[in-house]
């Protein structure tokens, strides 16, 4: 890419949303707003129902949002649809559909020959490290080689962008840190531009371009923590460890209000 | 290595201590029978004076002996046991895809539509606690001799298989909806490709249970008149005619074949569901 010309890949401003549980509205979202840039990887940080969750499902076109814009390369989104692909925590993967199978759904949904189909899930079978496995059910492997899965059936599809959903949070530690490379590695590859939750600050340091870290409920954009360190980025590093100072100071404040907020009757 | 010959030895061990606990349950059985039939009848070991019940039970082996005449030749209104038997398999297997024809597609759109649960459910609530057998005198009124017992099996069967695939369908991991919609999934698809999948499983176990029932309906159907004989009829037949021992042996009949059925469907669903990944 040369110079400034960095094109937006996803926009939302004033974003909010709205739930009515039991009759009683819960004010999830409100004024959030955030541009990410075509390939960046951006980080979404926030205590516990802080909506971040929320965002990227609206994101997704899973759930409505009740005002506000979210603009996918210009053009808003009101449904889901095979140009966001998504990495959930629980992998959701088709326990009947083998590893390939599972791979080829959204090929299959857009009815893509079987031939080429084929020559697609191949592609993302070897990108993600899964050779070996392509006929083995999901329920055979283990939570990384199950990611592995998730992740390679979200890219087959070609999206414009990739949303993960605290997509290493089910995982042990080894696994997890494993994990993050094998993304990092992916996102170079595939210069996707990935919008990812996590409640991680480690995590969201060690991976992303930009954090954002958001407020306790209702959620908006707190403050946006560019990571300018250069990768493969080293967790014990003394510039690694500054910007996790940075991001946990950002974030402890939040927690705190967001526990007084538990604890003050309503 | 060792410790797969072990837990194969394991296995296998295990395995032989259930065979022998059910032979051993059998003998038991079949034991108290027979002293039971000789003691009315005064026989060895006790003596005295024979009861009046005795001919009610014979012995064990004359029951086996009557179920082997009844292959080879026909007691009852000229029909071997074979022809009994395929004319009862006949009511269950129409019984039973008329059941299912019906109850798949029902179950499925109460399992994902409100709206159809909402207008199914009190019908389900209402006639489901009501027994088959209560059904008899209308069916056989209604439906006549010959579709009279397969509507008493239909009922049976029905109603297993329609609460199975409805708990199912209404089952679906939403995430795995979620999952589809993101891959460019619209509502047919989420249907053929998440949804139905997914019911299978519960599907095979209604289909086991309702041919269980299929089975204790059957008898019961072929009481009040059976085209083409039964068991259920050569039972009833018999009984009439004081055979009692032919009587045993159609009973055993029924339990045989319910067994082989059950079991088939049952090797089946395993079979499915391993082939599916989901076990």
């Amino acid at each position: 890419m040369d110079g400034n010309e960095v094109k937006v890949s996803i926009s939302i401003s004033s974003l909010s949303k709205v739930f009515t549980k039991e009759k009683k509205e819960v004010v999830a979202l409100r004024d959030f707003a955030l541009e990410v840039k075509e390939g960046e990887f951006v980080c979404l940080l926030g205590p516990s129902g802080c909506g971040k969750t929320t965002v990227l499902r609206i994101v997704a076109g899973l759930e409505d949002k009740t005002s506000g814009s979210v603009k996918l390369q210009g053009k808003e989104i009101n449904s889901a649809g095979p140009d966001r692909g998504m990495v959930f925590q629980e992998f959701a993967l088709f326990p009947w559909r083998t590893v390939r199978k599972n791979i080829e759904f959204g090929l299959d949904v857009k009815k893509v020959p079987e031939s080429e189909r084929t020559a697609i899930s191949t592609k993302y079978i070897e990108l993600v490290g899964l050779k070996g496995f392509e006929d083995s059910h999901p329920k055979e492997l283990s939570g990384g080689m199950k990611q592995r899965v998730g992740i390679a059936r979200a890219l087959a599809n070609e999206p414009k962008v990739l949303l993960m959903d605290e997509p290493f949070g089910a995982l042990d530690a080894q696994t997890r840190n494993l994990m993050q490379k094998e993304l990092l590695r992916i996102w170079s590859a595939t210069k996707k531009t990935i919008l990812f939750v996590t409640h991680s600050v480690d995590e969201a340091v060690f991976l992303a371009d930009r954090i954002v870290v958001m407020t306790a409920r209702p959620g908006k954009v707190r403050e946006i923590i560019p990571v300018n360190l250069p990768r493969p980025r080293d967790r014990t590093s003394r510039e690694f460890i500054e910007v996790r100072g940075k991001v946990l100071a950002e974030l402890d404040e939040e927690f705190e209000k967001a526990r007084a907020k538990e604890l003050s009757p309503d | 290595m060792n410790s797969i010959v072990k837990s194969l030895h394991r296995l296998i061990l295990s395995n032989w201590r259930r065979v022998a606990l059910g032979l051993a349950s059998m003998a038991l059985f079949l034991t108290i029978w027979s002293l039971y039939a000789a003691w009315l009848r005064a026989d060895w070991p006790f003596h005295g004076t024979p009861s009046g019940a005795w001919e009610y039970i014979p012995y064990p082996w004359e029951v086996l002996e009557a179920f082997y005449l009844s292959i080879w030749s026909h007691p009852v209104s000229g029909l071997y046991m074979g022809e009994h038997v395929y004319a009862s398999l006949k009511r269950i297997i129409t019984g039973f895809i008329l059941a299912f024809a019906l109850a798949v597609p029902a179950g499925l759109l109460m399992g994902r539509l409100w709206g159809a649960e909402a207008v199914g459910k009190p019908l389900v609530e209402l006639f489901r606690p009501i027994p088959p057998l209560a059904w008899i005198p209308i069916f056989l009124l209604i439906f006549g001799v010959i579709w009279g017992p397969i509507a008493i099996v239909f009922l049976g069967v029905f109603f297993p298989i329609l609460l199975n695939i409805q708990f199912g369908a209404r089952s679906v991991d939403p995430t795995l909806i979620d999952a589809a919609r993101t891959l460019g999934a619209r509502r047919l698809d989420i249907f053929t490709k998440v949804v139905l999948p997914f019911t299978i499983p519960y599907l095979m176990t209604g289909v086991t249970v309702g041919l269980g029932i299929g089975w204790m309906c059957i008898v019961a159907a072929e009481m009040l008149g059976a085209v083409g004989g039964g068991v259920g009829y050569f039972i009833f037949t018999t009984a009439g005619n004081s055979q009692y021992p032919y009587m045993y042996a159609g009973m055993l009949m029924i339990g045989i074949l319910s067994i082989l059925t059950t079991g088939i469907a049952g090797l089946f669903e395993r079979r499915v569901s391993k082939w599916m990944g989901m076990r």
